[in-house]
């Protein structure tokens, strides 16, 4: 005969949770926070004016949703994105294998990056504005260099990290230094690659948005902007909203083309 | 094929700006089609040597030589097998396989004609176009034979290639690369510290000292009757194999009392 199972307390140490569990308490920190937020409304413990309904900003989001220019805008955001982190991507990545392959190089240009890398990006936006005038320059600009030296550090190093062994098994069959560059490192590095790439893809969006606040006439950050000048808090909100949103788009999309590009990775092992 | 090592020393910058003395004065051939084992203490310089003899460190002092020539960098005559998986886990079974032949471009056909040979040899063929995560520790490792044997090389270096298997998986190595050495008439020149492997898989076995690594002895298992089993438990049971066993053991302990008195 067998016990019936126990119900275990659900604070239990350590022991897992059913999945239905598991999504039931992440939907209700949602709930709960919306809750607050309507009740905060409702019972008038903030000005509407300042903070409008969950259900205002929704409504305000679909209706955006449905003019030409707040797509505009979005299309001009995540173009700035497309481009800068393309411009980054171009540098960064081939820099940042031959410089976690070759000890000299990595001398050459480390000292050199890891002073640019302490320094905020965004305290170039003064001189950008100068020597690109008001255009895609200076976005773009920002956005290069935000990234650009930290992206080359993390495929560095991931770069350092691929296994002596590899290489060594390719030398004793025959493979040359080129060789064992294009057939050994670039494929064993290139999964953490696009690790590395969305890790920074994020970054990418932080910038984007203090370049747009700061300098620009287009794009969310820009509309978000032009929102406040006419105490629009729900279309300040929605503006977060979209971007939270493609934000988390980009990191899904990452994910799902890390899976399909590199079907061999065995994740059991990490 | 002859593989010769001469009066080989190699010191290595140790802690505190000092060196350390890996190996010293070690000397020894290894001939045709011979399965010659490295048998030591684990930190005697069995790996320093090995990985000398593949070009991958040079020696501080001697030379190594390969018919004559010497050796001062690693090369496809002599292939390596590590005890760490190599098997690239981007590349299906056949590509590993066939990885070195690509490498000096060998025509397409031939590529998959001597790599599915070996894929065979090593009993993998139902997995010649798997990636390695699928496969077991033991199947990795015979990527890894397949995959040096393909390349054809003069003389076939293993260290510890067995050393991360579980006990039964390790038998059947050690069994499937008898058979192997039969059927290709390949040298092997095997590292490892399990004194039953290498009586068991040795033509010859060169035992090892320790602090530094000299070679302290030069055993040919002539119980064995000058062949090679191709079943381990054959080995075990034939006269003689017990008296090997206890002699090296007592090697083994002479290194670890000597280690402790000096200590
Ligand atoms: N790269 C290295 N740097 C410093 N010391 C080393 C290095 N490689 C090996 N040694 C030292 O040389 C000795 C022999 O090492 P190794 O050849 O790995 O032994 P084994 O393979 O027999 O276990 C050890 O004392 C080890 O600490
Ligand atoms: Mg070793």
């Amino acid at each position: 005969m067998t016990t019936p199972p126990r119900r275990r307390p659900l604070l239990t140490l350590r022991a897992p949770i059913a999945r239905r569990s598991a999504v039931a308490l992440g939907v209700a920190c949602w709930l709960l926070f919306f809750a607050i937020w309507q009740f905060a409304v409702s019972a008038g413990l903030v000005t509407e004016l300042l903070l409008p309904s969950p259900f205002k900003v929704l409504s305000t989001l679909v209706a955006l949703l449905s003019t030409p220019d707040f797509w505009i805008d979005i299309g001009a955001s995540v173009l700035r994105i497309l481009v800068s982190f393309a411009l980054a991507s171009v540098i960064a990545v081939p820099l940042g294998i031959v410089m976690g392959s070759f000890r000299a190089l990595e001398a050459f240009f480390n000292p050199f990056m890891a002073a640019w890398r302490y320094l905020p990006a965004p305290s170039f936006i003064p001189v950008l504005l100068m020597w690109f005038g008001t255009g895609e320059g200076p976005k773009i600009a920002l956005l290069f260099v935000g990234v650009v030296f930290f992206l080359i550090v993390l495929v560095m190093d991931y770069t350092k990290q691929v296994r002596p062994e590899f290489i060594e098994t390719s030398m004793t069959l025959g493979g040359t230094r080129g060789q064992i560059l294009r057939t050994v490192i670039v494929p064993a590095v290139l999964p953490n690659v696009v690790v590395a790439m969305r890790q920074m893809l994020a970054v990418s969006w932080t910038y984007l948005v203090i370049a747009e606040i700061v300098a620009s006439t287009n794009g969310i950050g820009a509309m978000m902007m032009r929102a406040r000048r006419f105490l629009h808090t729900d279309e300040i909100m929605a503006g977060i909203v979209v971007i939270g949103v493609l934000g988390l788009l980009c990191d899904m999309l990452f994910r799902i083309a890390h899976r399909l590009l590199f079907p061999y990775i065995d994740e059991s092992a990490r | 094929m002859r593989l010769k090592l001469e009066r080989i020393g190699k010191t290595f910058p140790g802690p505190k700006g000092g060196t350390v003395e890996a190996i010293r004065d070690v000397s020894f051939e290894v001939g045709g089609n011979e399965v010659c084992v490295l048998l030591g203490p684990s930190g005697c310089g069995k790996s320093t040597i090995l990985r000398m003899v593949a070009g991958l460190d040079r020696p501080s002092s001697g030379t190594i030589t390969l018919d004559g020539r010497v050796i001062d960098g690693p090369g496809r005559d002599r292939g390596m097998v590590f005890q760490a998986y190599t098997s690239f886990d981007w590349l299906t079974v056949r590509q590993n396989v066939e990885y070195g032949l690509r490498l000096r471009g060998v025509a397409a056909s031939e590529r998959r004609d001597r790599a599915a040979h070996f894929i065979d040899l090593v009993h993998l063929t139902k997995f010649a176009d798997s990636y390695p995560k699928v496969l077991s520790g033991g199947m990795k490792q015979r990527v890894a034979i397949a995959r040096t044997l393909a390349n054809d090389p003069e003389i076939l270096l293993m260290d510890e290639p067995f050393g991360a298997l579980d006990a039964e998986t390790r038998w059947h190595m050690q069994e499937l690369s008898i058979a192997i050495a039969e059927e290709t008439g390949k040298t092997i020149l095997m590292v490892t510290h399990d004194i039953e492997e290498s009586i068991f898989m040795a033509d010859r076995i060169i035992f090892l000292s320790r602090h530094p690594g000299t070679v302290a002895a030069n055993i040919v298992p002539a119980f064995k009757q000058g062949r090679r089993w191709s079943r381990k438990e054959d080995v075990l049971e034939l006269p003689g194999y017990a008296e090997l066993e206890r002699d090296i053991m007592r090697l083994m302990r002479q290194q670890a009392g000597a280690e402790t008195e000096a200590a």
